[in-house]
């Protein structure tokens, strides 16, 4: 193992998102902060609980995760798009690094994202609607998993997207619908019957009800099937965003 | 004999259906300044970048220091210093920040680089400028960035693919000088260019390759010598598009109004080129006659000119 190399690689993904923090923190706060406040002073009267819980709470535990989901995917996507743009994946290719050191170093960087991100949802969620959290480790443990699933995954896409379009596309078509479908606003009881059984599809339907349960202690599906889809899909994403990078497709030639 | 720094052999590489390598020999023995001349398209870019990583071969062996760079990638690449053909940019980081990044992917905590570093940031006229970023710099301060980035971890071979492509006259020959004195501190170089006169000026050993494959490989005076051949070098007062038919029956090389013949015997043929020319009525302003260089030897072996 080169660890001076693999340290210095992550401190490098860590400093680059964290320079520009008006674009990498504050959002993913401000828009959570949005959302609570229109419907916590607005909607909530005209909404009835959901699963016992008030509805802006409800909705908290689904923010955080597709805060911290796509905070995670967009960090390692973009840093990693941006280096072959610019030219500066050579300096990397062509050190003694490895694969798997230059993958797990990326990875950190956008798990760390994900994690900083979903944390201070939770924060504006306390300091402004008193959300208790049952289950704090599982909880902090549940951001975890899916912010390093998600940074595999957005490593994996950076890797293999050719143009900023290509990233655009997958964040547009494919993850923000599945976040928005997987039942942040909404519990999936109160869908139609197809359409339930077509969220249980839905991997982010896991997160979001996973997380759910460790805040609030409900959820639409068990949560030890969230706890191991979370982690199964841990483990696959990881996998294929080590191999594919140790394999050097589309970027080396 | 001690191991050489740098040995290839049978190397082949294509991109889709284009062959890039058909069978690249390269011996370059530790301390060597060793230039590998070819025109654009050669194969020069994609034979550094196999011996780097960045590019895999098709068949054939790259050694570095007497390993592979494939299986003893570790080993090979951290002899190893490279200032690619394409510079790079970064939005995010000082350049000095960079080069400490730099440092540490080849496994050197920041408080060892950092007297190399310094001594770098200095000798290339960067200090004043080691908070700024990379798009801040000039054309000419990019380049020489680029040769730090390549150094900060002192290796003993260093490879630069066109490190004097588009820079001027002035910082071309500062690095010439730079390249010099490494080169006399015991440093292995390996250098391309499709400028005759680097490699001719430079290197101790060069290889010509055109089309992927090494035509020739000695020291320039050799090259020179085996040839036997005269230069001539004619100055018209102004281009003509009338001199292609009119010189069909010669090999020469043309940059603007700079004709260059390599002829076996100057005595007999100056003459008849310069009557040639007269005929077609093109005026011709200077001439001289050379003995062979490089420039002589890549138009006899290609029956054209380098930048053609
Ligand atoms: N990525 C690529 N895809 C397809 N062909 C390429 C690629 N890179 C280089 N080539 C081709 O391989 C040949 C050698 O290119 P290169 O090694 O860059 O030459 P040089 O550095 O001597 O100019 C050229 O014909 C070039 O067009
Ligand atoms: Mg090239």
């Amino acid at each position: 193992m080169n660890w001076i190399g693999l340290w210095t690689l992550i401190k490098r993904e860590v400093g680059r998102f964290l320079s520009v923090y008006k674009q990498t923190i504050l959002p993913g706060v401000i828009s959570s902060g949005l959302y609570i406040v229109v419907f916590g002073f607005t909607l909530e009267q005209r909404i009835s609980e959901i699963n016992g819980v008030p509805y802006t709470l409800f909705i908290l535990p689904g923010l955080i995760m597709m805060t911290t989901l796509s905070n995670a995917t967009s960090n390692t996507a973009s840093s990693m798009l941006q280096m072959k743009l610019l030219q500066q994946l050579p300096d990397l290719l062509t050190a003694p690094l490895s694969g798997f050191e230059i993958s797990f170093a990326y990875i950190v960087g956008g798990a760390l994202r994900g994690f900083i991100n979903g944390l201070m949802v939770i924060f504006v969620g306390v300091l402004l609607i008193d959300m208790p959290v049952q289950n704090i480790w599982g909880t902090l443990g549940f951001i975890f998993l899916v912010s390093w699933a998600f940074a595999s995954m957005g490593l994996l896409l950076g890797q293999l997207a050719d143009t900023w379009d290509h990233l655009a596309t997958m964040q547009n078509f494919f993850l923000t619908p599945l976040s928005f479908l997987g039942g942040i606003f909404y519990s999936i009881k109160m869908l139609p019957d197809w359409a339930q059984t077509i969220s249980y599809f839905n991997p982010i339907y896991y997160m979001i009800n996973g997380i759910r349960h460790t805040i609030l202690g409900v959820s639409d599906s068990d949560p030890m099937v969230s706890f191991f889809m979370a982690l199964i899909m841990t483990i696959i994403f990881s996998l294929s965003a080590m191999l594919v990078m140790k394999s050097g497709k589309k970027i080396k030639l | 004999m001690s191991t050489p720094a740098i040995q290839i052999s049978g190397l082949k590489k294509s991109y889709d259906n284009v062959h890039a390598l058909n069978g690249v020999n390269i011996q370059i023995e530790q301390g060597q300044f060793f230039g590998l001349l070819g025109p654009n398209g050669a194969g020069k870019t994609t034979t550094i970048n196999i011996l780097t990583g960045l590019v895999r071969r098709d068949t054939g062996e790259t050694n570095i220091m007497g390993k592979d760079t494939v299986k003893d990638y570790r080993f090979t690449r951290s002899h190893v210093g490279i200032a690619a053909q394409e510079l790079s940019v970064d939005w995010f980081f000082p350049i000095e920040k960079l080069l400490y990044f730099q440092a540490g992917y080849y496994g050197i905590p920041a408080i060892k680089a950092k007297p190399q570093i310094d001594q770098l940031l200095d000798r290339m006229g960067l200090m004043e400028k080691k908070n700024s970023r990379l798009r801040q710099l000039s054309g000419g301060m990019k380049r020489r960035f680029q040769l730090a980035k390549a150094l900060v971890h002192d290796p003993n071979i260093i490879i630069l693919d066109e490190p004097t492509a588009g820079v001027d006259v002035e910082l071309r020959h500062d690095l010439w000088q730079y390249l010099r004195d490494l080169h006399s501190d015991g440093k292995t170089i390996l250098l391309t260019t499709h400028y005759i006169e680097e490699a001719e000026l430079l290197c101790e050993k060069v290889a010509i390759i055109d089309a992927g494959k090494i035509l020739k490989e000695g020291t320039p005076k050799e090259l020179t010598r085996e040839l036997g051949q005269s230069g001539i070098t004619i100055h018209l007062s102004g281009y003509d598009k009338k001199l292609i038919p009119c010189l069909s029956e010669y090999t020469y090389t043309q940059e603007k109004n700079r004709l260059h013949f390599s002829v076996d015997d100057p005595d007999s043929s100056l003459p008849n080129i310069i009557k040639q020319i007269s005929s077609c009525d093109i005026h011709i302003q200077s001439v001289e006659s050379s003995s062979s260089s490089l420039e002589d030897v890549f138009l006899h072996l290609t029956g054209k000119g380098i930048n053609q």
